[in-house]
């Protein structure tokens, strides 16, 4: 019988998160139940494999997406907001300085639009777009999702 | 002047015969080489590719003791399933209808076909979790 590692089950977890990110009733329960486990088992498994919980996952997905369009689009950061699937504009405002150390108009005015230098794909971009502060009050207490 | 093109690229894959299906049936690739050589303990050298074109993807299985120990065996297994082993990026001429076509077959979508500045792309995994890519490129690029 072929092996297939947890990570294969995970990653399915993981995806339907960088999927259905801009849907705000996205839960954990719908990532562990993609990835075919208990949220228990997901959200422990998922942390030690990836290193940041399921819902920090889906955070930092979000808040990569609304830098992008801050970047490409003219949307406004209400329209940000509710495009990546968060709904109070206040909560996303000081989640994305903290992740960003500036807030979301002042993004847009500092940062160029990357496709301006090269085509790169958007699954770099988005891999390497991915804010790196994973300590915020939407994330959980103690490393749980 | 001498010339050099690309020719193979690799993916691990955790089952050949699942792998095999996966890229012929559902993807759309034929068969470049498929051979097993008993003298080497059965290996297998399994390439795929593209209907006209020359350049194959070899699935290769996760060889055991002695080429690889436990470890790193499970090493790349870990990578493998988590897509970052290594990614193939596609191009088609039809992503939209080749994307229904794919997700009718049961092909594991990541992202739908998605505008982007060098065109319309989308995402898929293959059985053993490796990220593929697929791209319709603007007329004349």
């Amino acid at each position: 019988m072929v092996h297939v590692p947890i990570e294969r089950h995970l990653v399915r977890g993981r995806d339907l998160a960088d999927r259905r990110y801009t849907d705000p009733a996205l839960t954990v329960d719908d990532m562990a139940a993609a990835a075919g486990l208990s949220k228990a088992h997901f959200s422990r498994e998922f942390k030690r494999v990836f290193g940041e919980t399921p819902r920090g996952h889906l955070l930092t997905r979000r808040m990569e997406r609304a830098a992008t369009l801050l970047r490409q689009t003219d949307h406004s950061v209400a329209e940000i907001c509710l495009e990546v699937g968060l709904q109070s504009v206040g909560s996303f405002t000081s989640t994305f300085t903290r992740h960003f150390g500036r807030s979301p108009t002042r993004y847009r005015a500092d940062a160029p639009p990357a496709a301006v230098y090269a085509r790169i794909p958007a699954c770099v971009m988005r891999v390497h777009g991915r804010p790196q502060h994973r300590t915020f009050g939407e994330d959980g207490k103690g490393g749980q999702a | 002047m001498t010339t050099i093109k690309m020719n193979a690229t690799q993916l691990w894959v955790h089952d050949q015969d699942e792998a095999l299906a996966f890229y012929t049936d559902k993807v759309g690739l034929e068969i470049h080489e498929d051979v097993t050589v008993a003298e080497m303990g059965n290996f297998r050298w399994l390439a795929v590719g593209a209907p006209g074109q020359d350049a194959s993807i070899v699935l290769m299985a996760i060889p055991g003791a002695p080429m690889f120990d436990d470890a790193t065996q499970g090493e790349i297994r870990s990578l493998m399933g988590k897509g970052y082993a290594g990614t193939v990026f596609f191009a088609t001429d039809d992503c939209r209808a080749r994307y229904d076509e794919m997700a009718a077959k049961g092909v594991e979508f990541t992202q739908e076909p998605t505008e982007t500045p060098y065109g319309l792309d989308c995402g898929f995994r293959d059985p053993s979790g490796n990220h593929l890519r697929m791209v319709q490129l603007p007329q004349g690029a």
